[in-house]
């Protein structure tokens, strides 16, 4: 039971109990706001009866030429209302975003190594392992960059895996 | 312009360069250095002065960079010749804005401008000035100039933002909206639009001012391609059909969305909204409180607008005949001719569109095969509850519709706040047969244990949520809540595969048994079910330490009990920080204030206010980051999400506490208070904020749904009171209520810096006025304004300045008891505190009768501390026995009013002194002088005593031997199962242990319960209570020995 709409500043006011959850972060007013500022398609929230925040999803696009991609920083579901694949409609949506209206070639993510339930899930939405960051999450545990090619993409090239891993100083992107 | 040709502010790059790369590392010593060497080849260059100020500026070096800035500014006016680029321009902007001077920045773009009308870039700039500024019509006329410039959409676009904004938050009215109007037709005829977001800015103008249809047909035209997401037009579209009337094509839109996107409840409602042309849910601002949103959507009664004047013709023309006495028998005629003409009618209409409703959601339901999708089946919930409230419908349609919806979705963890609504219109009879129902699918429970143990869940959730669960007496409640932790316990294994950071099966259960005992803790006064629910939490924690609801419930729970420290640090473990502390600081702030963790304290409030504060610097350059960006409805959300913080309650308690707290801190010596008064501008600009918070629009951010049942606001703790035989305790919006308290707090709050302030000179002044006898303008200046704020306090209190004198008198007499005072005790002992200090210096008497004038009312001062204190201390037993619910106000006595008469007496000794500029003439003392040293020594000397004997208590309480305490903590909980009272529930979870095997519960449940240790938990609780107690004693020993210490001072003399 979801209404997907475009994320407001008013909804930091109400997603305290989403962010509760030790997995999901809570970052400064400018960094959700330069994602408003920005990438405002790309910030949808999860509303349930009642006008429950029951997850939201924040991400951008960026990059050029074959690299040109969205982004997907945050993904978070409420403990009440998740094994109800809303995740999974989240993510559907900036899909449908970066491609049909970005017409971006694919999407990709970062996720911790030790992070098995989110890589899995992100393998169920067919996401592939891209690459292996080192150190990635405040220089100690590895992040994974997965990706998930997108209609531009048509030879999927963009989901090939890199043999070798690599540092965070060689991410084209922050 | 310098910077086109290869130059940076008139100055080659390559020697700019190594410049920026030592600020950008932060190598600021060596910047300087590059600078110097800079400035000695163009001294005259305003760029490389702005260079040189902003690396003093990072360096901490304030009032330089301000003087560098400002000659590089006046180079920059001065030299007609010179280049008056962005780049100059642009870091004397950082440099000023981060001096708190935008003025000066502002200043210098529009002389920019005014020398260089036709720069794009520096007009930019200087609209950006403007946005820091908040000067919306400045913003507009810049916007203006550059879309005549340059034509281009985009400051078209700025220029109207800049209008709403005038609107939504300056003073323009509505005529704006039209020119801004206006000023976007202009720009369609001749150039179209070309952004989405300009598109929604067009729509949303046309909105305000109520001119749907045109906004629908522009929609529908060419400028409607700009969306091109289906589904995000035809919400639009749906949402102006409705506000203009047009429901029946508003619902055919709906439809569609609904056929797209078939979850969508929102949708669904507005759909509903349509067909029974009701337009609540467009215009009764479900979204007016974002935090506290209503849970179900208002609905009118009487809808179908156009009935409404077939209805109530024959009503009126019945009473006017009535009124009328002319032919009762003619209108009763009347009425049942059109009673059943027209409520027939409406009958079928009504019936018809829910019948129309029913057949497309039952459609709905047929096409979807997600088993995920829930809105199609709860919507028939929906329209049983419409049909209950217009009289249609009744309590057996919707347990009907509930039953249907628990087989398909009972299992899931959102059940029961799906469904929350629509138990709310069940009388509590149908509640219960529901819930018998619900009993009986429990016989045949679901094949999958996950669904089952959910289902389960539900049911008690159900319990819990219809009351039915507290109408239970006492001993069946107990059963109830061991059944549960039997259901988490056997539910555990479900769990064993679960990583560690996956939430597991049947967490809920354990809240909800600390909900239950906690019930059966107020109801009974068994302190062992307290402890009971702190183990059963405890113990859930220990199997996964990340669940963040019982942290808070244990956070309220130490809470109660007294022991702060553990409760901070089960707070402090939630990582709450960045706009989370806005919403969720309520949980803990209120009870720090009280407390002597003073450190913590500070922490907690700077954190906070720095959050705030560096909020309200970056806001501007974020909204401007969004015009740049062209997302133009995210300018006015920005804009008014910035007024929404300001105007944030708990950052205007905040302010004002930080303030007490640093006073409280100080106050033990006279002199570092002096240096806090002196940097609150001893308390005027808090006296400002107190006169006028009662006509501040105050906003309230707290997220209060995570708060236990018993605490369901900061002011509210059922617990403290006897138990009411409230079997459901709802989360009411208190917004209102709390709104008076707020203002109230803050306006008396405030007051205190400056009646501290004030005390202490009116203290020192009449020792000197006796000793320069005649007495000076000072001096009766403070007594005048001191006594126009014990007025002031007096009046918050309820009373005139002689009446409440009258109380205080009466109270400390033995005349009145202490419950004169009501629950604002603090506050009438700092008015007694203020009261005594003002008399000091005052040529009035206290009491018409009475001469008191000049000596002070010290004896009543400290009777009423002493008194008070002493109740308190006698009042609270041993942790073991009940929670100290005393204690805060205990540490409120001793940390404030009798801190600020601490003072009073300091200010006294201090100016008796014979030192220094103090040194009275020929040294001896004169009657006045002597009769309030008298005072004054009699005041230590009570004082210390009762700080010594709360010293003592405190001593007693943390010499209390540990083993003995936690001793008797657990042996409340030490029962068989079978025997009533607490430790029931504490023993299923201690039997479950020898249980535990890797087969069954997986290595990781097995490692982590063998880790558990109600002994340790126990024993956290008595360590706990010793570092708070410590705390307190600290700060009562500081204090004695400042009192100690005055008494050798004025002993001499």
């Amino acid at each position: 039971m979801t209404t997907i709409r475009r994320f407001s500043c008013n909804d930091l006011l109400r997603f305290a109990s989403v962010n509760l959850d030790h997995l999901t972060e809570t970052f400064n007013m400018s960094f959700y706001m330069t994602y408003l500022a920005r990438w405002p398609d790309y910030f949808h929230v999860a509303d349930g009866p009642g006008n429950k925040v029951m997850g939201y999803i924040m991400g951008k696009v960026e990059g050029q030429g074959e690299s040109w991609h969205g982004h997907v920083t945050a993904v978070t579901v409420a403990a009440e209302y998740r094994r109800q694949q809303l995740a999974k409609k989240l993510m559907n949506l900036l899909e449908e975003i970066s491609d049909k209206i970005d017409k971006a070639y694919f999407v990709d993510l970062f996720v911790r190594a030790s992070n098995t339930p989110a890589i899995k899930m992100y393998e169920k939405l067919g996401y592939v392992i891209y690459r292996r960051v080192l150190r990635y999450y405040s220089g100690e545990e590895d992040g994974l960059d997965m990706r998930k090619a997108l209609s531009r993409d048509v030879e999927k090239k963009s989901i090939i895996p890199l043999k070798r891993p690599i540092t965070p100083d060689e991410l084209e992107y922050d | 312009m310098a910077s086109k040709f290869g130059l940076a502010g008139g100055i080659p790059e390559r020697r700019v360069r190594p410049i920026w790369d030592a600020i950008d590392s932060r190598q600021f010593k060596n910047a300087l250095k590059h600078s110097t060497s800079l400035l000695a080849k163009c001294p005259n260059s305003p760029y490389a002065l702005a260079l040189k100020s902003l690396i003093l500026e990072r360096m901490g070096k304030s009032d330089e960079a301000l003087s560098v800035c400002l000659n590089a500014k006046d180079l920059l006016y001065k030299n007609e010749s010179l280049l008056m680029d962005d780049l100059t321009l642009s870091t004397l902007q950082i440099v000023f804005q981060r001096l708190d001077r935008l003025d000066l920045a502002t200043g210098c773009y529009e002389y920019a401008c005014s020398k260089f009308p036709s720069n794009l870039d520096l007009m930019m700039g200087l609209f950006n000035c403007y946005v820091r500024e908040y000067s919306f019509v400045k913003q507009q006329q810049t916007a203006i100039k550059m879309y005549k410039l340059v034509g281009e959409e985009r400051f078209l676009l700025w220029a109207v933002c800049s209008i709403q904004l005038q609107v939504f938050c300056g003073n323009g009215g509505e005529k704006l909206a039209m020119l801004a109007e206006g000023l976007l037709k202009k720009h369609v005829a001749s150039h179209s639009l070309h952004e989405p977001e300009a598109l929604i800015v067009y729509i949303s103008i046309l909105e305000q001012q109520a001119r749907c249809g045109d906004a629908l047909e522009i929609l529908s035209g060419k400028l409607g391609s700009l969306l091109i997401i289906e589904v995000d037009k035809l919400r639009i579209q749906g949402r102006l059909l409705a506000r203009s009337g047009d429901y029946a094509t508003g619902a055919d839109i709906y439809e569609k969305i609904l056929e797209l996107c078939p979850d969508d409840w929102e949708c669904f409602l507005h759909y509903l909204g349509c067909l029974l042309e009701d337009g609540s849910s467009w215009s009764n601002g479900v979204h007016n409180d974002p935090i506290n949103p209503q849970k179900s959507v208002d609905c009118k009664v009487s809808q179908l607008p156009d009935e409404v004047v077939h209805i109530y013709y024959p009503y009126i023309l019945y009473v006017v005949c009535i009124f009328c006495c002319t032919c009762i028998l003619l209108a009763h005629l009347f009425m049942t001719f059109y009673a059943e003409f027209d409520f027939c009618n409406l009958d079928v209409q009504f019936h018809s569109r829910i019948s129309t409703s029913l057949a497309f959601v039952k459609k709905l339901q047929a096409d979807t095969s997600d088993d995920f999708i829930r809105c199609p089946y709860l919507a028939i919930l929906e329209i049983e509850r419409r049909k209950q409230l217009h009289g249609k419908g009744n309590d057996d349609d919707i347990v009907e519709a509930l039953m249907l919806y628990f087989l398909k979705f009972g299992h899931l963890a959102s059940f029961s706040s799906d469904v929350e609504a629509f138990l709310q219109v069940l009388s509590p009879d149908k509640k219960t047969e529901f819930l018998a129902k619900l009993m009986k699918t429990l016989d045949s429970p679901a094949t999958v244990p996950t669904k089952a143990l959910g289902q389960s869940i539900t049911i008690f959730k159900i319990q819990e949520l219809t009351g039915n669960l507290y109408k239970l007496p006492v001993l069946e409640l107990e059963s109830c809540a061991v059944q549960m932790v039997k259901m988490y316990c056997k539910s555990l294994p479900l769990s064993k595969d679960l990583d560690p950071q996956e939430s597991m099966h049947g967490e809920e259960l354990l809240s909800m048994v600390c909900n239950v005992l906690v019930q059966l803790f107020w109801r009974t006064r068994h302190l062992g079910y307290f402890i009971e629910a702190i183990m059963v939490l405890e113990f859930g924690l220990t199997i996964r330490r990340y669940i963040w609801q019982y942290k808070i419930l244990l956070l309220h729970l130490y809470s109660h009990l007294g022991v702060i420290s553990l409760a901070y640090e089960w707070y402090k473990s939630l990582d709450m920080k960045n706009i989370l502390m806005e919403t969720v600081s309520h949980h803990i702030l209120p009870q720090m204030l009280a407390s002597p963790l003073w450190g913590d304290l500070n922490n907690l409030l700077k954190d906070y206010l720095k959050f705030m504060d560096d909020h309200f610097r970056e806001s501007a350059d974020l909204t401007f980051l969004a015009y740049r960006h062209r997302n133009y409805s995210k300018v006015i959300e920005f804009v008014q999400f910035k007024e929404r913080l300001q105007r944030s309650n708990q950052y205007l308690v905040a302010r004002v506490e930080t303030s007490v707290l640093q006073l409280k801190q100080k106050a033990d010596n006279i002199e570092e208070e002096e240096d806090v008064l002196k940097s609150l501008n001893s308390g005027v600009h808090f006296v400002e904020l107190s006169n006028e918070i009662g006509s501040k629009t105050l906003t309230f951010n707290e997220d209060f749904h995570s708060r236990p049942w018993w605490t369901p606001t900061t002011e509210k703790n059922y617990l403290l009171g006897p138990f009411e035989g409230l079997s459901y305790c709802p989360k009411e919006n208190l917004t209102k209520e709390r709104e008076e308290n707020v203002r109230r707090v803050v306006e008396k709050k405030s007051l205190l810096p400056r009646m501290i302030y004030l005390s202490i000179h009116s203290a020192s002044a009449s020792l000197k006025e006796s000793v320069e006898e005649n007495g000076s303008k000072s001096g009766s200046k403070i007594s005048s304004e001191l006594k126009f704020l014990l007025e002031h306090h007096a009046k918050m209190l309820g009373y005139s300045l002689s009446d409440a004198v009258e109380v205080v008198m009466g109270v400390s007499s033995g005349v009145k008891s202490f419950e004169a005072f009501g629950s604002d005790e603090i506050d009438w002992i700092n008015f007694a505190v203020f009261l005594n200090a003002w008399n000091l210096n005052s040529h009035e008497p206290l009491q018409p009768d009475r001469d008191q004038c000049g000596r002070g009312i010290w004896h009543v001062v400290d009777t009423l501390l002493v008194k008070y204190i002493s109740e308190k201390i006698k009042s609270m037993e041993s942790l073991v026995c009940s929670p100290r619910v005393d204690l805060p106000i205990l540490v409120q006595l001793v940390t404030e009013p009798l801190a600020w008469h601490g003072l009073v007496i300091q200010s006294c000794v201090r100016s008796s002194l014979p030192s220094g500029k103090k040194k009275k003439k020929g040294g001896s003392m004169d009657q006045h002088s002597s009769l309030v040293l008298n005072g004054v020594r009699d005041s230590i000397q009570s004082l210390c005593d009762i700080l010594k004997e709360v010293a003592k208590w405190i001593r007693g309480q943390i010499d209390r031997p540990e083993d003995e305490s936690v001793e008797n903590i657990l042996s409340s909980l030490r029962k068989k199962e079978q025997d009533e009272g607490p430790g029931r529930v504490f023993h299923v979870l201690e039997s479950l242990i020898p249980s535990i095997n890797e087969a069954e519960h997986g290595g990781r449940i097995c490692q982590e319960l063998k880790t558990w240790s109600a002994l340790d938990v126990a024993r956290k609780i008595v360590t706990g209570d010793s570092t708070l107690l410590s705390q307190f004693l600290n700060i009562c020993e500081s204090k004695i020995k400042s009192f100690q210490a005055l008494k050798q001072q004025i002993a001499p003399i």
